[in-house]
């Protein structure tokens, strides 16, 4: 029987996964609207980017929009080829279910 | 469906945000090296499929931006056909029409919070219809050769071009249909060759291809933030 893939833990977690995923169809996305759209929490967001950040997946920018400050995130093309490699593996691991 | 993965997404993280993986075996009895089973790898998909959707649903609302500019297109009319100082009515009206038109530009910027690629394209869509439609008019003024039908067809087609594009960017069939009203309009400048049979035109294109429509897209905008409000209340 052939080798199954190895996901890749980082990108596997929901949270992170779930943020990779928007990240794809935007230029860019600050955190309220990544908060938004996931539903997750001030903390649960703010950790999980961070690890998506250490393993150079997004690239973080802090700046202000007007007088607010914003925190901005863009997807790496790191976090393009692990997210790519993921959804290569989970076709592997599905199969014709996918 | 959104709600139900947002709830998967929660329910997805254990303090630090790692996925409990069971040892389960997968639905077809074929257990996985890392324990996860088909249903968690089904998840991902559908998760993923979501969010992907969810990104790329525009996060702007440019709906009373058609109304605002039939409403422009509708005030130069009148003004250069009952006004005083008619060679004005175009230059200040279209000038006013963009000074709101990146006033709201900003203000959404401002409020918004992704760069949407969607939302960037239809941007650069318009924008760049804008400036070769004004090109085209000043040349044309300019060098007084905006006469004959084929000029007057030019803007409506431009104007029918943006739209057709939209629609096909946001596969948007009753934006499709206003293309259409445009084009029409273009091509029935060509048949009715009169200048006040070209007003009569360019006012029924106006009114159905921008105030309509306009008015429209604005009630479909108002539906997704209510529905965006439920969903996050």
């Amino acid at each position: 029987m052939p080798e199954l893939p190895e996901l890749d833990p980082i990108v596997h977690g929901k949270l992170r996964l779930a943020v990779l995923s928007l990240l794809t169809s935007v230029e860019e996305a600050d955190f309220i609207w990544l908060r938004q759209k996931t539903g997750a929490t001030d903390g649960n967001l703010g950790g999980q980017m961070l690890k998506l950040e250490e393993a150079g997946y997004v690239a973080m920018e802090k700046r202000f929009a007007g007088r607010k400050p914003q925190t901005v995130y863009r997807m790496t093309s790191a976090g393009r080829e692990a997210l790519a490699g993921y959804v290569a593996a989970l076709k592997v691991l599905l199969g014709a279910a996918l | 469906m959104a709600e139900q993965v947002r709830q998967q997404i929660k329910s997805g993280i254990q303090g630090n945000g790692s996925i409990v993986m069971t040892n389960s075996e997968m639905n077809d009895g074929t257990a996985m090296d890392n324990g996860t089973t088909r249903a968690d790898l089904m998840q991902r998909v559908a998760l993923m499929e979501e969010m992907i959707a969810e990104g790329r649903r525009s996060t702007a609302q440019y709906g009373w931006l058609f109304l605002l500019w039939g409403l422009v297109y509708f005030a130069a009319v009148g003004w250069g056909l009952f006004l005083p100082f008619a060679y004005l009515a175009w230059p200040i009206c279209v000038t006013v029409g963009f000074v709101l038109s990146i006033g709201f530009g900003v203000r959404q910027k401002r409020t918004g919070g992704s760069g949407d690629l969607r939302a960037h394209t239809l941007r650069s869509v318009w924008t760049m219809m804008g400036i070769v439609l004004t090109l085209f008019l000043v040349t044309a003024n300019v060098s007084h050769h905006f006469d004959g039908p084929g000029c007057f067809a030019a803007i409506l087609f431009f104007i029918g071009l943006a739209h057709a594009t939209s629609a096909m960017i946001l596969r948007w069939g009753m934006q499709g249909l206003v293309a259409v009203i445009w084009c029409a309009g273009g091509v029935a400048s060509f048949f009715f060759i009169r200048p006040s049979e070209w007003v009569v035109i360019f006012l029924v294109a106006t009114f159905f291809g921008q105030i309509l429509f306009g008015l429209y897209a604005m009630m479909l905008d108002r539906q997704r933030v209510a529905a965006s409000v439920q969903r996050h209340a």
